[in-house]
């Protein structure tokens, strides 16, 4: 099931939130109303914590993680990482790490087997990544571009990338990932997945100016009904074509 | 893509309205004082400035009408033709022109006067000018007053208009007057078109939107048309007529086999062929409603083979696009908008029929090429053994199991936040939902900074292992004794040691309030410790003969001094806070106060020595910088010594009474201003 929603009247809900099979941040705002949609759809089966990071909302942007870990940017403060050591259950290792490029959720793109990062990363940190969350790990770019975390989204069971991979690219991400993949938007049209589109095993959330089409591959790319990833190819086919070209 | 919205179109006022916003923006903006002793060169300008501002307003404001009227050669087809049924483009085009004649006719007459006005040579001449000038354009205005109207009235109706895109997706509704076109629009979208049972309720086009396949459809609904000569039709027809001609869209023609609408299947079928060359290569559905009176296999032979002949005109349009001339289904269709029945199978066939024609257009065009990778889905090949399962939690699996099963709503935090005042007063708790080994734990306090630490740099998650450990340990120490307690009290003294003691408790409160009595009279002279001892009060001598006279040997005691006010010897220093807080712990009065005085701030950054060469200091080693240090100090130390007054001492140098301090300002005194 996908839920379109958004925070504070913007769309870009990716960037506020954070979802893994085993928690899900949300970022504080003025009302309930974003905590309370993630609420509804995930509090009986996992944590849904509201946190900030180094002091800001944009947590979605600033972590990375799955359901073994969570990498937290060195600018977190100590009273954030012990809300999140209190609010996390103890399977999942909470770590802060010490890397210059600090919007660890711009640079790092991740499942729970395999992640995806950026080429400049630390040689450190590369080995925190696959040591705290657990998974393989791969210096890509996406499409030529090298913050691989904003511009994909994947669960372990499909992802969506920039829309401008090439299908050489899509194949190649796909037998590193192991994922179907398709080529998309989210938003009506923004090429930044990830701050559109936050996605789990079992369940996702995009933008509220999703459309009906985006939200159908998203279902179908992520298998979160009954679709299965060819139904694009063989159903959705006629319908993306009459909107792309 | 070019976005039609008419709706944005300044007003336009009518000409009195026009002139006089013009000729008090003129006043308002420009000097109104003026004076017959001014040069007349100055004069003129002042004049001759009015009369081009006011023409300058006068462009400004025809030029915004002219550029934001639709120039309707510009505009798609569609609008371009809609316009002109319903406003008639030589009327149009006569009023706009007539604005633009005004406006160069408004030039040309500032131009003249502002010639004129450089051989103005008296006030009363300049000023003549000046109304003339504006009289002339005014006059200009009133005479295109018709057409501003009626380009009001026309912008008016234009805001009205529906907001048609001409190159989306778009099903066209046409037929014969009262036949259940708008019927079936309010039953496939939420347009709420009027229905009425006479002819012509609809009179002009409506919107409204329904979606087909993951994808939105423009459904318009048109006004009847009536089966006769082109030129015989009135404007309401030709906005049917209009749509059908240039939108490429899905058209449904809708038959009446009933004949309810007061026409017959013959009539109905003669507007089919009369219109026929304006369904060319779109989509074509010929729809026979208000099945629910008549069923479409109980009609007389004549009317079944003229809507047979209708049939097979349509069959037409499917095979112009390449379609199987067999396939025949979702040309002909059967419903009824009383009943429903019918009415979504309609919409589903038109839709896919038009995505059908789309989508093999798009498919021919280039730049299909650039969006190929977006229909690909990019299949995983197994690169090693590793099995990479997903991740959902079995109660994510339980839950859709049992989706059907009414399940309690929740809470939620936003329910909370309802009852409790609304955003903005209620501040959720972010311990609430703490997982921690007991509950009460949850709002426990921790301190951010304690005695200059940082709390969490001594959080440690193996804390309670270790401090069982310590316990452990103290057990152990406390097993071997605690012999060490010492502690004065009078009661084990003698009597002869009381005695000593009380003198000397007398003699120390005696020195106290010897101490009190001399600070409360020292007035504001420097109190100077005791160790200069300025009226050699304390010396050896005099400490020997004191004690002498309380009957003691004094030599001791003197050797003693002696000794400690000779020079120290260097000796190692101690390390000073773990063994300090080690010998102390029984100590319990004072405990806050020694743990507070033992932390020191964890990095304290080190101060440069005091002999280090800085550069720019004008020292030339640090030898020479010591020994300038050292005889700044000799110079000052007797002074110091004396506690008299030096260089760094703060000095008032006048000493003035009171009221020549107090009140004072920057400008005068408080009472002399």
């Amino acid at each position: 099931m996908a839920t379109r929603l958004q925070y504070e009247n913007n769309s870009e809900i990716g960037v506020f939130s954070k979802l893994t099979n085993a928690y899900c941040l949300v970022a504080i705002g003025g009302s309930e109303n974003f905590y309370s949609t993630f609420e509804s759809e995930l509090a009986d089966v996992i944590p849904v914590v509201k946190t900030s990071i180094a002091g800001t909302r944009i947590i979605g942007r600033l972590c990375a993680g799955n359901k073994n870990g969570l990498l937290l940017p060195h600018n977190t403060t100590d009273q954030e990482l012990q809300h999140l050591r209190n609010s996390l259950p103890d399977s999942v290792v909470v770590q802060r790490i010490e890397e210059r490029l600090s919007a660890l959720g711009n640079c790092i793109s991740c499942n729970d087997h395999v992640a995806l990062t950026h080429p400049d990363l630390d040689r450190e940190t590369e080995e925190l990544i696959a040591d705290v969350l657990g998974v393989e790990v791969f210096r890509q770019t996406v499409a030529g571009n090298i913050l691989v975390g904003s511009f994909c989204a994947f669960s372990n069971r499909g992802g969506l990338v920039h829309p401008h991979t090439s299908i050489e690219d899509l194949d190649e991400l796909s037998t590193l990932l192991q994922v179907p993949l398709v080529a998309g938007t989210v938003n009506r049209g923004s090429e930044v997945i990830a701050a559109g589109l936050t996605v789990n095993d079992w369940t996702a959330f995009c933008g509220s100016d999703t459309t009906a089409t985006e939200l159908s591959v998203i279902e179908s790319v992520f298998k979160l009904r009954e679709a299965q990833p060819s139904a694009i190819v063989d159903e959705m086919r006629k319908s993306l074509i009459d909107t792309y070209v | 893509m070019v976005q039609y919205n008419f709706k944005k179109i300044t007003v336009v006022p009518t000409g009195k309205e026009f002139v006089d916003i013009i000729l008090s923006r003129t006043q308002r903006r420009t000097p109104t004082q003026v004076h017959k002793g001014y040069s007349i060169s100055r004069l003129r300008q002042f004049y001759m400035r009015k009369v081009k501002y006011t023409q300058e307003n006068f462009h400004l404001k025809l030029s915004t009408i002219i550029d934001e009227f639709p120039r309707l050669d510009d505009i798609h087809p569609f609008y371009g033709d809609l316009l002109h049924v319903l406003y008639n483009k030589d009327h149009y085009k006569l009023a706009l022109g007539q604005i633009n004649t005004a406006r160069n006719l408004i030039s040309k007459i500032q131009k003249d006067y502002v010639k004129l006005l450089k051989y103005g040579d008296s006030l009363y001449r300049c000023k003549s000018l000046k109304v003339a000038a504006l009289g002339r354009m005014c006059t200009v205005i009133k005479r295109i007053g018709p057409s501003l109207a009626y380009l009001e009235q026309i912008r008016q109706h234009m805001a009205r208009l529906p907001s048609i895109d001409p190159n989306t997706r778009t099903i066209l509704i046409c037929g014969y007057p009262n036949v259940g076109k708008s019927s079936f629009i309010n039953k496939i979208t939420r347009a709420d078109v009027d229905v009425q049972p006479y002819a012509f309720t609809t009179k002009s086009l409506f919107v409204g939107h329904t979606d087909y396949e993951y994808l939105r459809y423009q459904v318009i609904d048109t006004p009847g048309i009536l089966d006769r000569p082109f030129e015989d039709r009135n404007i309401i027809e030709m906005c049917s007529i209009t749509a059908l001609a240039h939108l490429r869209a899905a058209v449904l023609f809708f038959l009446d086999i009933s004949g309810s609408c007061g026409y017959s299947i013959a009539q109905q079928a003669a507007l089919f062929h009369s219109i026929k060359s304006l369904f060319m290569n779109k989509p074509l559905i010929i729809v026979c409603n208000k099945t629910d009176l008549q069923p479409l296999d109980k009609i007389s032979e004549d009317d079944l083979k003229l809507v047979m002949e209708m049939k097979s005109e349509a069959m037409k349009t499917v095979i112009g696009q390449g379609g199987e001339p067999t396939d025949d289904s979702g040309v002909l269709l059967t419903m009824s908008t009383l009943t429903e029945e019918g009415v979504i199978a309609v919409k589903n066939a038109a839709c896919a029929r038009l995505l059908d024609q789309r989508v093999e257009q798009k498919m021919k065009s280039k730049k299909l090429n650039d969006c190929l990778n977006r229909f690909h889905v990019a299949m995983p090949k197994p690169r090693d053994q590793k099995e990479r399962p997903p991740c959902i939690p079995q109660a994510v699996l339980e839950a859709k199991a049992k989706i059907t099963v009414e399940k309690e709503k929740r809470k939620l935090e936003r329910d909370i936040e309802n009852e409790n005042g609304g955003a903005g007063v209620y501040s959720a708790s972010l311990k609430k939902h703490y997982i921690l080994a007991h509950d009460e734990w949850k709002e426990d306090n921790i301190p951010e900074i304690l005695d200059g630490h940082n709390v969490y740099d001594f959080i440690d998650p193996d804390i309670l292992m270790r401090l069982e450990e310590l316990e452990k340990e103290e057990g152990v120490l406390q097993g071997l004794g605690d012999d060490d307690d010492f502690e004065m009290d009078g009661a084990e003294l003698s009597s002869e040691e009381q005695a000593a003691l009380a003198e000397i408790r007398k003699k120390k409160s005696l020195l106290i309030q010897q101490h009190r009595i001399k600070k409360s009279t020292a007035e504001s002279r420097p109190t100077v410790p005791r160790k200069f001892d300025k009226d050699r009060r304390f010396t050896s001598e005099r400490m020997g003969r004191q004690l002498s006279t309380l009957g003691l040997d004094p030599t001791k005691a003197i050797n003693r001094a002696r000794s400690k006010s000779r020079g120290r010897k260097r000796e190692r220093s101690v390390d000073g806070g773990v063994v300090d807080s080690m010998e102390v712990d029984g100590d319990q009065s004072n405990k806050k106060q020694r743990l507070r005085s033992l932390s020191r701030p964890r990095s304290r950054s080190q101060s440069r020595p005091p002999g280090e060469l800085v550069p720019g200091e004008g020292f030339r080693d640090t030898a020479q910088k010591k020994k300038a240090i050292q005889m700044a100090k000799g110079s000052s130390k007797k002074r110091n010594k004396d506690a008299r007054k030096g260089e760094a001492d703060r000095v008032i140098p006048a000493l003035k009474p009171k009221h020549l301090f107090s009140g004072k300002r920057s400008n005068g005194k408080t009472q002399r201003r």
